[in-house]
């Protein structure tokens, strides 16, 4: 039986984090409930006088935009509060502790960020169950689709993280990525579909959009869930997430190999 | 496996682009950037044999942090070579990493967020130590640096000298032979400082750890180092014992005498000046420099001898004044 090292627990910060520090749980419990309270409203209210738009129908409208919002919880921990963020340790100086200890970097890094990616999951999920229960989201249409839903979430979260990784990566040669970040934020929350699914953009930007990374992170992933995109065309779109890994991976692989030489002169 | 450090020859240069003054400046220095090559620390070799305390001084900028970083292997040095503790740092990081530990400052590894058991806690996991040889360790560090009555605290409510004690068993929890501290003491009272480098001489009498640190304080280097070595300009001017340095460097003492009749003509003696005088009160100084210098307790002899006094005191030289000493022939000498 292969045993886990215990370095595993390095995961355990974000959750252990969140948990000591009560008042973050509340303003995030509340901040989830108002956004899905009122971009649920938003879309029953753009949908009143309309049928069916951009391919979509109302229920499928919601359920995109409420998934949206539960899933953008999985990476919008606080980390900068717990100056915890590659920004933070670059500035303070304190990023030599990512190199002094007997882990490499790169797998702290990844360590942590899945910690906080399971318990953003957490947090995600029981909204899920809410948001079900009360009918605010609907059912997958099948098993098949739930389960390919589940593997294109998972595939997608592992796009965004190396494209958050990216950006984080950036401080190692600029020490601010707060401009880059807000371009990342904005860039990921329209072409990803948080602000209104793709559907709804003209063709040419769905069609700019497919060269990016972004729309693999939770356009298509909610796509497939709503059944915007049918099944028949799963394993495209779920071979063109993987390609997006595969391509962010060595990139970020190189990046860490780079950021390694330019520790001392920016966090000395 | 011994806990030693060797260098030999090492150097770093960095290439830094020159930042020209004023506005046209800097545009050109956009369009045309000039690179020069800076010498952080150039040909430095010295030893430190397992169970020393090793004092690595000199002034801002000297090249102590880079030498540090060298040999913690964070930074590849651009020739020269170190081993630690048999390990060539640069080369080997991760298995370098199981050997030393370290403190910067005031720049904490343990997560502010988090009570501090469960800093060490992580620590212990990711340096895969035993639960029960961590709970031992815990308890020694514990009894010297009085950690139970804050561990439970978050790292952000700590004050400075709590959070300090804390990283210095963060950084021994793994129990590594080899220890870089640089100012581990800054910003601290007088308090902490004495239990820090309390816990330091334990750290090195009793566990044979051995230290490398580095210091402004002179009253740390006084307490702690038996010897030192002083860098300047990225190059190594001295390595010695303290009680050597001092010999050489240390014979700036003062003698003020009270002559029992203000009317006493009043003239140099053999190797002794008069630095000056104000009605009964005369000030004595050694006549040459450093090691040739008459001693204080031979000056006060022949001040005695040939004088009568109504008092006299002696204000000897601190490291303090050591060291500047040092540093000035150093300079001199560059």
């Amino acid at each position: 039986m292969t045993v886990l090292p215990p370095a595993w627990r390095v995961g355990r910060v974000t959750p252990l984090g969140e948990l000591h520090t009560p008042p973050r749980m509340t303003a995030a419990l509340l901040r989830l409930a108002v956004q899905i309270v009122l971009v649920a409203s938003l879309w029953h209210g753009l949908y009143a006088a309309a049928g069916t738009t951009a391919g979509l129908d109302r229920d499928q409208a919601v359920s995109y935009a409420v998934l949206a919002v539960l899933a953008s919880r999985l990476r919008e921990i606080d980390q900068y509060a717990a100056r915890d963020t590659v920004i933070q340790h670059m500035h303070f100086g304190t990023i030599v502790y990512w190199y002094l200890r007997p882990m490499p970097p790169q797998r702290y890094y990844a360590l942590r960020a899945l910690g906080e990616q399971l318990y953003g999951l957490a947090w995600s999920l029981a909204g899920y169950l809410v948001c079900l229960a009360a009918g605010v989201v609907q059912p997958p249409a099948s098993a098949a689709v739930a389960g390919v839903f589940a593997l294109s979430m998972l595939f997608g979260q592992w796009v965004l993280y190396y494209v958050m990784l990216v950006i984080d990566q950036l401080c190692f040669w600029t020490l601010r990525n707060g401009a880059a970040l807000l371009i990342l934020i904005f860039a990921q929350n329209l072409l990803s579909g948080v602000y209104a699914p793709l559907w709804f953009f003209p063709d040419w930007f769905i069609t700019l959009s497919s060269f990016l990374p972004f729309q693999a992170t939770l356009s298509v992933p909610l796509s497939l869930y709503v059944g915007r995109i049918p099944l028949s065309d799963a394993a495209f779109q779920l071979s063109v997430q993987a390609g997006w890994i595969v391509v962010l991976a060595l990139f970020t692989r190189f990046l860490w190999r780079r950021a390694a030489r330019r520790v001392i002169s920016q966090g000395g | 496996m011994t806990g030693s450090i060797e260098v030999r020859g090492l150097s770093r240069t960095f290439h830094t682009t020159v930042r020209r003054p004023g506005f046209a400046g800097a545009l050109r220095s956009l369009v045309n950037p000039e690179r020069v090559a800076k010498h952080a620390v150039s040909d430095v070799t010295f030893d430190v044999a397992q169970g020393e305390l090793l004092a690595l001084l000199g002034p801002n900028g000297a090249g102590k942090s880079t030498t540090i970083k060298m040999l913690t292997g964070i930074l590849t040095p651009t020739s020269g070579t170190a081993r630690v503790a048999g390990v060539v740092p640069y080369e080997e990081r991760e298995r370098n990493a199981r050997n030393i530990g370290a403190v910067f400052g005031q720049r904490t590894q343990l997560w502010w967020d988090l009570p501090v058991r469960e800093s060490f806690a992580i620590l212990r996991d990711i340096y895969e130590v035993p639960k029960a040889e961590h709970a031992a360790r815990l308890k020694e560090f514990d009894e010297l640096l009085e950690l139970s009555s804050f561990w439970d605290t978050r790292v952000r409510h700590l004050s400075l000298g709590q959070r300090v004690r804390c990283d210095l068993a963060a950084a021994l929890l793994h129990d590594p032979p080899v220890v870089f501290l640089d100012e581990p003491t800054i910003g601290m009272d007088v308090v902490v400082k004495e239990q820090v480098r309390e816990f330091l001489r334990h750290q090195v009498a009793e566990r044979g750890r051995t230290v490398l640190l580095t210091t402004h304080d002179m009253t740390e280097v006084e307490r702690l180092a038996e010897r030192v070595v002083l860098i300047n300009h990225g190059r190594l001017v001295l390595d010695g014992a303290l009680d050597e340095i001092r010999r050489r460097f240390g014979s700036t003492w003062q003698l003020r005498a009270t002559l029992a009749d203000p009317h006493t003509e009043v003239a140099g003696l053999p190797g002794v000046v008069v630095v000056r005088r104000e009605g009964r009160q005369v000030v004595f100084g050694p006549e040459g420099p450093g090691a040739e210098a008459l001693s204080v307790h031979q000056a006060l002899k022949l001040v005695i001898e040939r004088y009568e006094l109504a008092g006299i005191a002696i204000d000897e030289a601190d490291l303090e004044d050591v060291m500047r000493a040092a540093y000035a022939q150093a300079e001199a000498a560059l």
